[in-house]
């Protein structure tokens, strides 16, 4: 090469790259004082912007953010959270933990195989306990009634039967998922705003 | 082992999936790791700590409560450094800040138009504050980078003291790379001239 480097050229040294076209350069550069004196001078540059410190901010940079930042915690990560957080920190009482639920299960086990056993004891107790839930719900659904709307609502749900619960129950729901809805936009405009 | 530790072993795009999910100790992770840099980058281009301080607020407020649409393709940094980027453009443009030259903005016309847009250090109030910025930012090199322009000043700290690649540079200035290497070699070459000591 018969010239001096180029700007650019002097740029790809800088910036080490590597291959065919930089061998010509690297070659001219140690055989010529002019362009050697451009690079160590460019290289002096490059060597004390890299040396340029990061600054220190406030101790309180980091609570600040954090204080405007809204952090939205999906349903299943809060599961997941809540259950590591009963789970010991130490191995032994991990190793505890993890004794007690297979114990646990191991009890559960034996009941099952014993239940399928006296499978009959077991139907008879289970629709035992749903006939008495059925008749504590039906008194309760009927004394809230009475409170509510007086006796004459609560006779007229008595007569109406199954159909009538079902829909004071569908006409309870709907209102508990308004109410949840409307609740719902107040907050998102006062976030908002 | 505590949280803390094992999210620091992860790379960011894990813990940026980990804020996604609504860690909050994630969160904490992300500023932890680039506070200092975008603070620094912000600094040097509005030569003023406690607008810096905002601004690299804001700037961690707006990636962190839109965590959800950064996309894992690309390097979250790349992403933290544009909206530091973008926001400190914006607000160099709106207050004209980048005539805060110390020798007037590069953008006039005429000596009256320097005289009106220079910088008079000694005007300045002698607060703890401006101590420490001007003991910060006081040296020459940190002066000559001062007078650059604004988007050859973003290219070379990008480049030299957050070690970025041109294509990331390119990637988070929205810049094509052309571009990028030219206002590089340009950079450079305004601070060698500024910094002649350096040629020895």
């Amino acid at each position: 090469m018969n010239r001096h480097l180029l700007p650019e050229e002097i740029d790809q040294l800088l910036d080490g790259e590597v291959g065919f076209g930089t061998t010509p350069l690297k070659q001219h550069v140690r055989t010529c004082d002019e362009c050697r004196a451009e690079l160590d001078s460019a290289r002096a540059l490059v060597s004390r912007l890299e040396q340029l410190p990061h600054f220190t901010l406030s101790p309180d940079f980091s609570e600040d953010v954090m204080q405007r930042v809204h952090v939205y915690v999906p349903w299943h990560a809060a599961l997941a959270s809540m259950v590591r957080s009963f789970i010991p920190q130490q191995r032994r009482w991990r190793a505890a933990a993890w004794a007690g639920v297979v114990a646990l299960a191991s009890l559960m086990l034996v009941a099952s195989l014993w239940a399928v056993t006296r499978l009959d004891a077991v139907l008879f107790v289970v629709e035992l306990a749903y006939d008495r839930a059925r008749e504590a719900g039906a008194w309760a659904l009927s004394n809230t009634v009475t409170a509510l709307f007086g006796s004459t609502a609560a006779q007229a749900l008595d007569a109406s039967g199954a159909a009538g619960v079902a829909l004071a129950l569908v006409a309870v729901l709907l209102t508990a998922l308004l109410a949840v809805g409307a609740l719902r936009v107040v907050v998102a405009g006062a976030r908002h705003r | 082992m505590p949280l803390s530790l094992e999210l620091s072993n992860l790379p960011d795009a894990d813990v940026a999936a980990l804020a996604r999910g609504g860690r909050e100790a994630a969160f904490r992770e992300l500023v932890k790791r680039y506070e200092r840099p975008v603070f620094s980058l912000i600094y040097r281009m509005v030569r003023d700590r406690e607008l810096a301080e905002d601004l690299a607020q804001d700037t961690f407020v707006k990636v962190l409560n839109h965590i959800d649409r950064y996309r894992p393709e690309f390097k979250f940094s790349s992403w933290l450094f544009k909206i530091a980027n973008n926001l400190t453009i914006d607000y160099l443009r709106k207050r004209r800040l980048d005539t805060v030259s110390m020798d007037g903005s590069p953008h006039a016309a005429t000596a009256a138009e320097k005289e009106a847009t220079s910088f008079d250090v000694s005007a300045r109030g002698e607060s703890p504050l401006d101590e420490i910025e001007s003991r910060e930012l006081g040296g020459a090199i940190e002066e000559a980078i001062a007078k650059l322009r604004p988007e050859y000043r973003a290219c070379i700290l990008l480049r030299h003291v957050e070690d970025k690649s041109y294509e990331e540079i390119a990637a988070t200035l929205d810049l094509p790379l052309g571009t990028v290497k030219t206002y590089i070699h340009r950079a450079r070459h305004e601070l060698r001239d500024a910094l002649g000591h350096l040629k020895s």
